[in-house]
């Protein structure tokens, strides 16, 4: 469904209206995925669904409903659903404020046609090519490859009229050989950089470089993180970045904007248009998003809001609200750490001793305010030792505040997209200088 | 609802197009959330979807397509791309795995409502959240309250090529409380009841047994007391969980394991393995003799209760534990046939639109034979620990550390001060060996949890470990902050 259609489905909603005001979210979306293990596709799945959200205000008090019908007996009982629902509710503290029209313009390159007409056979070549890769070299691999393309479509009574449309696609690989395993990724909006023979390959050395680990003792660590597993600590800076965290104390910025927080060098960003990761120019109320430094050179800058709490803190509203009804406050989707000046090698290099660390897995608060995080290493970890990698390692668990260990650390020059299902970010690999392991395991 | 016709359309289609077998969900489902935070009603919200989901099975590959719309050309379309799918997987493919089921059922289930959600007006739901976060603010260090229903009412019809025709109403309710206490640049938080809260598969009485607003109090002076309570030691000593925590631990270290899903590597590149292998059925100690662990997807109040699973195996019980061996898995039929066995009845989808995999159902721990209280009896020094606040486990489901939201100290047998930040780490069957006492039939609950994570697109499912408190040895604990 195009914006086109998706804007005339939600003026049929709002048209329905009996509200003082009213907002419609549509979204259409088309999902592939073609899943594998062991040199099989044992998941194909092709889903195409168009969801519609209604906000309805009535005297200053709020009601959502959805549905992903869209005929008219549908569309009758969904604005009749939110409308009661909202007459019933009590009054907020905060009125809500739906968004007035605003002009955005979408990132270059957020929708390209060659993956929004992906067929299942493009899918399985590539799968194919990194089967070749595991067969080729003795090992087996699981992963997948995805394409998809997603839409969104807010319109509101006060005027809001904003749409975007982009597409997404990525595949992984875990392959495994014997008594190790290795990871590769690629994640783009262009399914035409998905090259099953480099990530199978890439997936196979790492398998096999790290055959045959050693342990380790636990303890504090000089530790190089690549994008993936890097990534994986990142996402969990998102909440402290949020107004509602912050103005709640459970953020590790509460009271803290204007000080150093993080090492020089360290700059954290909130940037829907970066290049590795296009994004949508407005948020989930229809609001421009801004292109924010969070943390630059290590101060603590700003804090992301939403309609909400740009009104409760008396702050702009950055453009980072989450769909209503929203109990989690504004949230930053589209983090991007910026790089530095090393290439990955180079960090390596410049390392007397110290472990490489392809991927994280399971990480988890251990303590929100101090940002102490816990989960373990998988699918390549190294040991180096006079800047060369000179084994692969049995895996580790850590525990470790996040902002302590960006207190001393150094980028690589490069940044990758990352996250796959789970979130979307921008990050380079880091280099802490100091990262504690406290437990090890037998593979 | 009747969806005989189209399904019959879908299925014939699927056959004509070259489908060896073909089955399909069409379902319907309504969820209804209430926040409130604060004193706020945060959230309210009411959520329609429906569609169906198409499975078809061509040369021994699989193929899933899901569509919202019911109209004929929908429909064969849908067929359209779950064969071409299914093919394009089978061209790839370098293993078959598929199979057909031999049995066929026309049956309908309806999860046991005493009181459906329906029949319960919102300012009666809203008010009782409203009352209960009310009543969390009981110190002044509680920076958040907040209080949480979920009602949820699904309407599936299950249709295969071999005949089954299964028509089922699934209810699944819960609610929980929770306090964030702030002070001297700490904070911490409590809930109720368990860590989760209270889910299972039922109606509106589900909302009465949590007994939200009788403990509201208590659990805002808990969160608050915690901002000076001592840390939790480290060292090694004697734990006792509670039953929520014991439920955890058998989500993450035994649910998981178990899954013959990820024991054959489908979910490798993503959740991860199992330490665990099919040749270890019968042989591999994974506890102490009174750890027993079984699967029952028929159990009253089961959150994943129903009375087919989402590829038409009916419903049933199976040990994965037996007095501390290993006997068997949470399993589909094709992976139950890869081990020359039966389905365990452990498959879901989230919802119509995605696709049906292993999931950890009802999985619990059958009681023992300690009263609560007496669990402490001979412990000289150790820490009672409650309420899940952090969880992470390897991928293989060996390496563990968890951390819970309160503790209390033991000492010679008797409850001391209370601890903030207790954690504790181990690995798994040296863990579940240590286990040396499990509360009674009286100590024992169905921990529901509404949000287990699993696949690629995540799915989200909902499962049960029923458990007791229960107590375990010489445990590493304190290890969340042992730099």
């Amino acid at each position: 469904m195009d914006a086109d259609a998706r804007r005339a489905l939600a003026e049929r909603v709002l048209a329905r209206s009996r509200a003082d005001a009213m907002e419609a979210i549509v979204s259409s979306d088309h999902r592939a995925l073609t899943r594998f293990t062991h040199e099989f596709i044992h998941q194909n799945v092709d889903i195409e669904n168009v969801a519609i959200r209604v906000r309805a205000i009535v005297d200053g008090r709020t009601g959502v409903a959805s549905t992903n019908a869209s005929d008219d007996g549908a569309l009758d009982a969904v604005v009749k659903r939110a409308t009661e629902i909202a007459a019933f509710a009590p009054r907020r503290t905060e009125p809500p404020l739906l968004a007035t029209y605003a002009a955005v313009t979408a990132p270059a390159a957020a929708y390209v046609d060659a993956t929004a007409n992906a067929t299942p056979e493009e899918r399985a070549l590539v799968a194919g090519a990194i089967f070749d890769q595991a067969a080729t070299n003795g090992c087996w691999c699981s992963g997948y490859v995805t394409t998809s393309t997603g839409g969104v479509t807010i319109v509101t009574t006060s005027g809001a009229d904003a749409s975007f449309d982009g597409t997404e696609c990525g595949a992984n690989v875990k392959m495994t050989a014997g008594d190790s395993t290795g990871f590769a990724e690629r994640y783009s909006t262009d399914v035409r950089v998905l090259d099953g023979y480099l990530l199978g390959s890439r997936a196979v050395r790492k398998a096999q470089r790290s055959a045959h680990p050693i342990s380790v003792d636990p303890g504090d660590w000089t530790v190089i993180l690549e994008p993936a597993a890097f990534g994986e600590l990142v996402h969990f800076l998102g909440d402290h970045f949020s107004a509602q965290a912050y103005d709640e104390g459970s953020s590790f910025l509460s009271g803290r904007l204007g000080e150093r927080v993080m090492g020089a060098g360290v700059t954290i960003r909130d940037d829907y248009a970066h290049a590795r990761h296009p994004d949508a120019p407005f948020d989930w109320e229809g609001n421009p998003k801004q292109r924010l430094a969070l943390i630059e050179d290590g101060v603590a800058r700003t804090i992301v809001t939403d309609s909400e709490w740009a009104g409760k803190l008396g702050r702009p509203n950055t453009g980072h609200g989450l769909p209503a009804p929203n109990a989690y406050g504004p949230y930053p989707l589209d983090l991007v750490v910026d790089p530095g000046t090393a290439s990955l090698d180079e960090l390596i290099a410049s390392t007397k001793r110290g472990l490489l660390v392809t991927r994280l897995w399971y990480v988890r608060i251990v303590d929100q305010r101090k940002t102490i995080l816990t989960g373990m290493t998988r699918d390549g970890t190294f040991l180096i030792e006079n800047g060369a990698i000179v084994s692969g390692v049995r895996n580790l668990r850590f525990n470790q505040s996040l902002v302590d260990a960006l207190g001393a650390c150094t980028f690589s020059n490069d940044q990758q997209r990352t996250g796959g299902y789970s979130y979307a970010l921008v990050a380079p690999a880091v280099k802490f200088e100091r990262f504690n392991f406290a437990s090890t395991t037998d593979y | 609802m009747d969806f005989s016709a189209h399904a019959e359309r879908v299925l014939d289609t699927a056959l004509a197009r070259g489908a060896a077998y073909a089955d399909v969900r069409f379902e319907r489902s309504r969820s209804e959330r209430i926040e409130v935070r604060n004193g706020d009603v945060a959230g309210l919200s009411d959520t329609h979807s429906g569609g169906f989901g198409l499975r078809a099975l061509v040369d021994g590959a699989w193929g899933f397509a899901a569509c919202a719309l019911f109209d004929d050309a929908s429909l064969d379309a849908a067929a359209g791309r779950a064969v071409a799918m299914a093919r394009a997987g089978a061209s790839a493919s370098r293993q078959r795995i598929g199979t057909i089921p031999l049995e066929a059922f026309v049956d309908q289930y309806v999860t046991p409502c005493e009181r459906d959600p329906a029949s319960v007006p919102l300012g009666e739901r809203v008010a009782l959240l409203l009352d209960a976060e009310r009543a969390l603010h009981s110190a002044a260090t509680i920076a958040v309250g907040r209080a949480w229903l979920d009602l949820w009412r699904t309407d599936k019809e299950f249709y295969s090529s071999s005949g089954s025709r299964i028509a089922q109403t699934i209810y699944q309710s819960g609610g929980a409380i929770s306090a964030l206490a702030v002070g001297d640049g700490d904070s911490q938080v409590r809930m109720w009841p368990g860590d989760r809260g209270m889910y299972f598969g039922g109606g509106w009485e589900v909302l009465e047994l949590a007994e939200l607003r009788e403990n509201a109090a208590r659990i805002g002076e808990e969160a608050h007391q915690l901002l000076s309570a001592p840390q939790c030691p480290s060292g090694t000593m004697d734990v006792i969980l509670g039953g929520s925590q014991v439920s955890l631990q058998i989500h993450e270290s035994c649910g998981h394991a178990a899954e013959l899903d990820r024991i054959m590597g489908w979910e490798a590149n993503f959740s991860g393995t199992s330490f665990l292998d099919p040749s270890e059925r019968g042989k591999l100690h994974y506890g102490s003799p009174i750890v027993n662990i079984e699967i029952d997807n028929t159990m009253p109040r089961g959150f994943a209760t129903v009375g087919y699973d989402d590829e038409g195996t009916k419903s049933v019980r199976a040990d994965v534990i037996r007095d501390g061996i290993l006997v068997g898995f949470e399993s589909s039929r094709d992976t139950a046939h890869l081990i020359g066995s039966a389905s365990t009845s452990c498959v879901r989808a989230e919802s119509w639109e995605h696709v049906p995999m292993i999931r950890m159902c009802n999985l619990n721990l059958r009681p023992g034979d300690v009263p609560f209280e007496h669990l402490f009896d001979d412990v000289r020094d150790g820490v009672y620990m409650e309420a899940n606040r952090s969880w992470s486990i390897d991928d293989r489901r060996l390496n563990f550390q968890f951390g819970t939201q309160i503790g209390w100290e033991i000492k010679h047998g008797k409850r001391g001060r209370m601890l903030k930040n207790p954690t504790y780490g181990g690995i798994t069957p040296v863990f579940w060996n240590s286990c040396d006492a499990i509360g009674d039939a009286a100590s024992w609950f169905e921990w529901g949890t509404p949000n287990c994570g699993k696949g690629e697109p995540m799915q989200t499912g909902r499962t049960t470990q029923a458990a007791a408190p229960a107590r375990f040895r010489n445990v590493a604990v304190g290890v969340g902050y042992g730099r």
